[in-house]
């Protein structure tokens, strides 16, 4: 990932009371050179700069509230997440930076950026980190890692079957470390902790594709909790049929599009039930990828190159943005000296999609 | 990795509520140390210090070295800290723990870099050879506040402490043992002692002097100051933990200098005592005789 | 090079050229890579540090623990504590300054720097907030020319900041000092602010860290002899030093809100005037 470290220049704000403020000094140095004239100096600098600070936030709507401001000193509001209470003076303060927002009389500080919070019903793409003897550890992006008890998955050979200590034996088997998957958040635990759960036919071990991590929720663009955060989409040249899951946590995996289980339910109501029993515990936990085209992977590798190229370019990632965004890539490659096969996304074409994309 | 067992959460209300109360387990003032003792032995430059349960050895010992290439004239002063599993389980040989850094750090800044070993006159031919003074510190028993007790011992034993007597003719470098020539002590310019604050409550409005180590588990932060009786700051490190007001680490500091005056008057008398000690024995004055002779 | 400050009493100004509550120029950036939770680079004049910030979360297995035998219920493995951990690492590069010497890891002055930021920006953080979890904040430095602590507190509050991470308030931090060494006891000597590596190494100095507005103190580090009576003028001048540094910080983050906020990234929050209750 890149670092970018932009050419020092002057604070405007900074500046302007630093040069009143050396004017100040330079008028009365002659005079005034004790350590207690001086103090007052500091301290009408400071005071100047606060004014000036609360006014300018009073000026613009596009200010932010940062740590240890006070949001409000009304003790009818309640406080919530983002924010403390000093026990002195009973005034709410803002513990992150980032904007204000309320409900009813619950005042919360969004953070500009914060890492994944999870919450009931969240469907979130993970990688197992760590196997256990009753349950996999799976990193979200939240600051604790969510676990996937046994009794959460599919097992094969029946959808609605027991578990049995045979299972447990085999539990590398299901997931093994490294295995993203896809699930949806079933409970919190107190402390913030989630579980998962794979037990529907849409959920499970993810393949054929790849694997794009974007910032999580809130500022610098980023994946948004919407209608619709799974679909398949027709892609260009021939590319066939691609998915696209957007796990809320920011984790975005674009892959192959393969029939589903889904699918195969259909086609198992003519071909007998146990046809489909074979075919889902065949393929629900294998770890080989099918077979891809090279047009299927060029239009995999373009369609994640869109997605860096929102999430640099501070744009959200959704269902809308990402199909616009992939038509637009599409049309830009037409026109590129390289043909279908200029993926490249990056520095002045990625501002210049956004741009597109912002502009309608 | 054995780990400190941390106190539990009612021992912990326990010791905080009642020092809210201001009573403290043993009873003692929020500014008193507990009866702070130092003996010597029979070698010079070993320190012996007690600081209720807390025990601490330093010793003190020289040779001849040859200087750093970028400092001719200066000897080679060294102090290095052990704290082995004999004073607490947590800590473990060969591995040091944060406590152990810190501990070191700070006797190397509060003696060392505050100059209080004249290094220069441990020079004895410029560039080739010189003394090397190194003091061990050995925590025997850890009850808290290992830091001011280590930093006293280190300067018990360094004022205890004779190197052999040398002389240069000619270019030769001469040794004395003992038995030839009485050994002198090192140049000694300012006696530098820690005193350690530590911090209790929501805001650190609180402040003990020398805690045990029950204090030290639930204490918020902590600031060690190092002073001489000159009113000369050697050091502060009040490395970060809760915030505590400005003015409080002023008066802190205040009081820190009444106890160093007290330190040093106390240093000065027992070691007053223990040469008077060996007097007594008669061994320097056979010594002037054998040299009369 | 011995520094030359007989200068001073004539012209009042130090060898930069700054008078004596002057700060030198402080330059800040966040989100400075993309790959971590959060980051920042700053500039405190020549000293030039940069910071990332992982976490808070939790670290996977233990290398060489046997796989966790509990089965259900939260924790497992992991960090056992009740707050989160705060891991400081320190990386002084041997460019840095003029002696290209290597620092080793376990050089025990690189290790009192990380203990002292990881403990005071832990008091301000509110770790309680995530269980066994470490927050991890990695700090390296590029360019030093004095006042390394205070620019490394500063750098990690504000890649905290920009990590979401919530805290009680900045942690701001900068040096002072007095034109007087330790022996002398004039009473005229003044104290300075924010000492670069040159005075640094001739004159007594401290390194002062405040919580926000308040003149709460998190972190005194003195490191030379000084008289006693030199403390109170040289403290009261960092701790004002550190509300200066406070205000530029701020308007770092502001000005990043800002600029997101006109771009549309984030969405708008209420203003708090319009917060008018029913």
């Amino acid at each position: 990932m890149p670092i970018t470290i932009l050419a020092p220049k002057p604070t405007r704000q900074a500046h302007s009371h630093n040069g009143h403020n050396d004017d100040d000094a330079m008028s009365d140095s002659g005079s005034d050179s004790s350590g207690a004239g001086g103090d007052d100096d500091l301290d009408e600098m400071v005071s100047a700069a606060a004014a000036a600070g609360l006014k300018s936030q009073r000026d613009s709507k596009y200010e932010i509230v940062t740590p240890g401001e006070v949001i409000t000193d009304d003790p009818q509001w309640m406080r919530g997440h983002g924010t403390y209470v000093n026990p002195a003076t009973s005034a709410i303060i803002s513990s992150v930076a980032g904007t204000v927002s309320r409900t009813n009389k619950l005042l919360s500080v969004r953070p500009l950026r914060a890492r994944y919070t999870p919450e009931v019903g969240d469907l979130v793409v993970g990688r197992i980190v760590e196997v256990q003897a009753k349950r996999w550890r799976v990193d979200v992006g939240a600051t604790q890692l969510a676990s996937l008890p046994l009794s959460a998955i599919n097992l094969p050979g029946g959808i609605l079957r027991k578990r049995t200590e045979t299972d447990e034996l085999q539990i590398r088997t299901f997931f093994a470390e490294g295995d993203l998957l896809i699930a949806e958040v079933q409970q919190l635990f107190q402390d913030g902790g989630a579980v998962l759960h794979t037990r529907s036919l849409k959920y499970g071990k993810l393949r054929n594709g790849v694997f794009v991590a974007v910032s999580g929720m809130g500022g610098g663009g980023g994946v948004v909790r919407s209608r619709r955060q799974v679909w398949t989409m027709d892609a260009a040249n021939g590319g066939g049929q691609i998915d696209v899951v957007l796990g809320v946590n920011g984790f975005v995996w674009i892959s192959k599009h393969v029939e589903t289980p889904e699918g195969l339910v259909e086609k198992a109501a003519t071909t007998g039930i146990t046809n489909l029993e074979e075919s889902v515990s065949a393929t629900m936990y294998s770890s080989q990828n099918d077979r891809i085209e090279v047009d299927t992977m060029r239009e995999i590798a373009r369609l994640r190159g869109v997605v860096i190229a929102l999430v640099e370019n501070g744009l959200r990632v959704d269902e809308d943005m990402l199909i616009r965004g992939y038509h637009e890539a599409v049309e830009m490659a037409m026109v590129s000296a390289d043909g279908l096969d200029d993926l490249y996304l990056g520095g002045e074409k990625g501002e210049q999609l956004a741009a597109v994309l912002t502009g309608i | 990795m054995p780990r400190e067992a941390e106190p539990s959460l009612n021992e912990r209300q326990f010791v905080l509520q009642a020092l809210q109360e201001n009573l403290r387990l043993d009873s003692r003032e929020a500014d008193r140390y507990r009866p702070l003792e130092v003996t010597f032995g029979d070698e010079y430059g070993v320190a012996k210090v007690s600081l209720g349960k807390t025990r601490v050895l330093a010793k003190a010992s020289a040779e001849v070295t040859v200087p750093y290439a970028d400092r001719p004239l200066d000897g080679v002063f060294q102090i290095a800290t052990e704290l082995s599993p004999m004073a607490s389980p947590s800590f473990e040989v060969n591995r040091p723990t944060e406590t152990e850094v810190l501990l070191s750090r700070l006797l190397e800044k509060t003696v060392r870099r505050s100059g209080a070993l004249d290094t220069e006159s441990l020079c004895l031919v410029a560039g080739q050879k010189c003394w090397s003074v190194r003091v061990d510190v050995h925590v025997l028993s850890h009850d808290g506040n290992v830091i001011d007790a280590s930093c006293f011992a280190v300067v018990a034993a360094l004022r205890h402490f004779r190197k052999p007597d040398t002389s240069i003719e000619g270019g030769i470098l001469t040794v004395y043992t003992p038995a030839e020539r009485e050994p002198v002590p090192l140049g000694w310019l300012h006696s530098p002692f820690c005193v350690t604050w530590s911090y209790f409550g929501e805001e650190g409005e609180m402040a003990l002097l020398d805690a045990t180590r029950a204090e030290e588990q639930v204490r918020v932060g902590s600031c060690t100051i190092s002073l001489n009786r000159h009113g000369e700051i050697c050091q502060i490190a009040k490395l970060g933990g809760t915030p505590v007001e400005a003015v409080i680490l002023l008066q802190c500091t205040a009081i820190a200098l009444t106890k160093v005056k007290e330190f040093s008057a106390y240093l000065d008398k027992k070691l007053a005592e223990d040469i008077k000690r060996r007097d007594a024995g008669g061994r320097s004055a056979e010594l002037t005789a054998e040299n009369d002779r | 090079m011995p520094l030359d400050t007989s200068a001073y009493s004539l012209a009042l100004l130090r060898v930069d050229g700054r008078r004596w509550n002057e700060l030198r120029r402080i330059h800040a950036q966040i989100r400075t890579q993309a790959a971590a939770d959060g980051s920042s680079y700053l500039e405190m004049g020549h000293t030039k540090v940069m910071c990332v910030v992982n976490g808070p979360s939790e670290p996977g297995p233990r290398r060489g623990g046997v796989g966790g035998t509990s089965a259900a219920g939260s924790g497992g493995g992991g960090g056992q504590s009740k707050d989160a951990e705060v891991a400081v690492s320190v990386v002084v590069a041997g460019f840095s300054s003029v002696d290209r010497k290597r620092r080793g890891k376990n050089d025990k002055r690189i290790l009192e720097l990380q203990s002292t930021i990881s403990s005071a920006l832990g008091a301000s953080l509110h770790t309680h907030l995530f269980p066994h979890s470490t927050i991890s904040i990695s700090l390296h430095v590029l360019s030093l020319d004095g006042s390394l602590l205070a620019a490394l507190i500063n750098a990690a509050t504000l890649a905290c900041v920009d990590a979401g991470i919530p805290m009680t308030d900045y942690v701001a931090a900068c040096t002072a000092g007095s034109t007087s060494t330790y022996a002398a006891n004039d009473e005229s000597a003044d104290p300075l602010l924010d000492l670069n590596h040159q005075e640094e190494q001739e004159l007594p100095g401290l390194t002062v860290a405040t919580l926000g507005d308040s003149d709460r103190v998190a972190v005194l580090v003195c490191e030379s002899r000084v008289q006693v009576g030199r403390l109170e003028g040289m403290l009261a001048v960092g701790v004002d030093g550190c509300k200066q540094v406070r205000g530029i910080i701020d308007r770092v983050v502001r000005d990043k809100g800002r600029r997101m906020l006109q771009e549309g990234t984030v969405e708008k929050g209420v203003g708090l005037e319009d917060m008018d209750l029913d």
